[in-house]
């Protein structure tokens, strides 16, 4: 799938060497995996963006529920937490700050969280998801997980801008700090990655992989501090919460808008390691087993 | 000769197939190897095709085709020996695959042509002749789901054929679209064979492999059997798909088997002038010859002729004993019985056998002995279908 050379003419036809290959073995060397996927980035975002389009096919709201179904989230979220129940004391006790706003607060740990928990689950499957595709023609099959990573993002972004409107409404004031939800964004999508590359390689092998990822998951939504902060749990697991893959885009998500807890330095180390770990064993993966996955689909 | 697009060098492919896939035994398989089989869907093949070639690929089910395909493809490499392709390969995607049910025709050539690797411009530019082409235009902005599966592989060819590659790799697909798209279908890829575009072509629709190809090759449990021109291909493959060993013995009048009383000795299957018959043409005559030898004395032996199709699902019988005086043979003698019969079918691969019965009394019969079942291919007028050519004449009258 390199871009297409222009039609020859009326010449003899010169074949487009650079896109041929020679197989004898089963794995793809590391180096030409990426530049092979780095190569069709264009087909990743095309795909992504038809995905996210079609998702809303055939509703009479169409686009709209993608931006309806986080702010649905968002005021609820706001109305409880200012309105009804008051659970937020014991982490504004934590966190301080005079117009602290624990809707804020949580809703900045739901746009990492519910990205992560909607899209790795997808992007650990994609390999075997995708096997009528897979198997008729060649593409690097990294592409897929990264396909499913990069259609969260559409969702994502709309999330951020809920974001940043709850924060100017309820905090009513947001500083030059709200740009750390670039970073904050970067880091989430790329543990994602690293998630899905890595899983999706192990699906293709070990079925129970799709299980043991919805497993983890709902432990995981507790042990990453969405509603609650690294400030309020007992020191002797702080570290390792801090740890969690998803603690570091929660706390950078935080600190552009209501302040990160203390912890936030381990808690991004944390979850850039993740990436660099999961990344390159996925990756290896891959790598390996690139041509010969569809033997398994 | 321009050089090789597509090099196959000893090349084989193995599956792996494990008896108890559980995972607890999955992880302990990595430390042993017990329990498992290997399967070998190709070995030991050796292939080159040059540019601008057709190339056709035959065989039964399970022969390696498809294997084969996947390799050319670059979906699956191979377990032992190498796979060179020198092009870019545009597999023909068959129906549904890489389709958004709904997304629009139109969206879907975009997301089509992307993945075959065209860029956005060239998509654009190509667009008004990928739909011309498909005969799509009215249909274009309707998501593909409520296309027919004829609509789906037209489109699919067009955005595969527009997509300009190398090395075009078609995967019995063309069945699906009606007979003026398959005409259509012929035509461009004969128009990109002459740009220099290799075709490969795998079928089990026999007819649309010689209409397509000049060059055949047999696979035969994953061995390269035959490698040369597609007519005499298609007769080795049906020399492989005569099973020799297969009786007769369910023939549907029958009501015992006697052995010892009768042998074949030999059965050919000719034209009415000889000439070995691989190829017919609806309306050509079918000579089968069979030699029997009489073990025993026979009272008035006759014979039947069974036609069926490959799948076995249809049969076609009749028998001498209406036709013919059938003297009695005595322990020892050979005869040479006849059957020559019309080909009144449409198109497909068929199989003939004869058999020897006798009578045991007014009102049943034995079989005795049956023939190898031979194999022929017919090409069937155009436009019949079912189960015979009926050859109807048809006219049509003015009401007053």
């Amino acid at each position: 799938m390199t871009t297409m050379p222009e039609p020859a003419g009326a010449g003899p036809r010169v074949p487009d060497t650079s896109a041929g290959f020679e197989l004898f073995g089963p794995g793809t060397p590391v180096r030409a995996l990426l530049t092979t996927t780095w190569r069709t980035r264009a087909v990743l975002f095309v795909l992504a963006r038809k995905d996210f389009v079609a998702r809303y096919r055939r509703t009479s709201l169409g686009l709209l529920w993608a931006l309806a179904l986080p702010l649905v989230q968002a005021v609820v979220l706001a109305a409880v937490f200012t309105r009804v129940v008051h659970v937020g004391s014991a982490v504004r006790h934590a966190q301080g700050g005079p117009g602290f706003s624990y809707a804020v607060f949580v809703y900045a740990g739901i746009v990492g969280w519910s990205y992560f928990s909607s899209t790795m689950p997808a992007a650990s499957t994609a390999v075997v998801d995708n096997s009528g595709l897979a198997g008729k023609i060649y593409f690097p099959r990294l592409m897929l997980p990264l396909l499913a990573v990069a259609t969260g993002i559409y969702p994502l972004l709309i999330s951020l801008g809920l974001l940043l409107g709850m924060a100017l409404l309820l905090q009513h004031s947001v500083g030059p700090e709200f740009l750390l939800v670039l970073p904050a964004t970067v880091l989430t999508v790329a543990v994602t990655a690293g998630f899905g590359v890595a899983l999706s390689a192990l699906h293709v092998y070990f079925r129970d992989v799709r299980f043991v990822v919805q497993a983890v998951m709902s432990v995981l939504f507790y042990a990453t501090p969405v509603i609650y902060s690294l400030a309020n749990v007992p020191s002797s697991v702080r570290l390792l919460l801090a740890l969690g893959p998803m603690a570091g885009p929660v706390e950078l998500f935080r600190m552009a808008t209501v302040g990160a807890d203390s912890a936030w330095p381990q808690a991004v180390a944390g979850g850039c390691g993740w990436f660099v770990v999961l990344g390159a064993i996925g990756v290896w993966l891959h790598s390996r087993f690139d041509r010969v996955f569809v033997d398994r689909l | 000769m321009s050089e090789p697009v597509v090099t196959l060098c000893d090349a084989g492919k193995r599956y792996i197939k494990y008896d108890d896939p559980a995972m607890v035994f999955g992880a302990l398989r990595l430390l042993h190897r017990g329990g498992r089989s290997d399967l070998w869907a190709v070995r030991h093949l050796d292939l080159e095709v040059r540019s601008g070639e057709s190339v056709g690929i035959l065989g039964r089910n399970g022969a390696g085709k498809s294997t084969l395909l996947q390799m050319l493809a670059g979906v699956t490499a191979p377990s032992e020996g190498s796979v060179r392709v020198g092009g870019r390969v545009s597999p023909l995607i068959s129906v549904g695959v890489g389709f958004h049910p709904e997304l629009s025709g139109r969206e879907n050539v975009f997301v089509n042509g992307t993945i075959l690797g065209m860029s956005r411009q060239t998509i654009e530019r190509r667009f008004d002749d990928i739909v011309g082409f498909a005969e799509l235009e009215r249909f274009i902005d309707t998501p593909v789901k409520f296309y027919s599966s004829g609509m789906f592989v037209r489109l699919g060819f067009s955005v595969a054929i527009e997509a300009d590659p190398d090395i075009l790799l078609v995967d019995e697909i063309l069945a699906v679209g009606d007979f003026a798209f398959q005409l259509k279908c012929y035509e461009r890829m004969q128009a990109i064979r002459a740009r220099g575009t290799t075709v490969v072509v795998v079928s089990h629709n026999l007819g649309a492999l010689r209409t397509f190809c000049d060059r055949g090759i047999v696979l035969d449990r994953g061995r390269g059997v035959f490698d040369g021109k597609m007519f005499d291909a298609i007769g080795v493959h049906h020399d492989l798909m005569t099973v020799r060993e297969e009786s007769a013995a369910d023939d549907p009048t029958t009501t015992a088997r006697e052995e010892g009383i009768a042998e074949v000795v030999d059965a050919v299957l000719t034209t009415v002038d000889g000439q070995p018959a691989a190829h017919i043409r609806a309306g050509d005559e079918l000579l089968l010859t069979m030699d029997v030898r009489a073990l025993r004395d026979i009272d008035r032996p006759f014979v039947g002729l069974l036609l069926r199709t490959t799948d076995r699902d249809i049969c076609v019988y009749s028998d001498s004993t209406i036709a013919m005086e059938s003297p009695s043979l005595h322990a020892g003698q050979v005869r040479t019985y006849r059957a020559r019969f019309p080909v009144a079918l449409p198109t497909g691969s068929y199989s003939a056998s004869m058999t020897v019965h006798r009578h045991v009394d007014d009102y049943r019969h034995a079989l005795l002995a049956s023939s190898p079942v031979v194999s022929f291919y017919v090409t069937g007028r155009p436009l019949v279908g079912g189960l015979a050519d009926l050859r109807a004449s048809f006219t049509a009258g003015v009401e007053v």
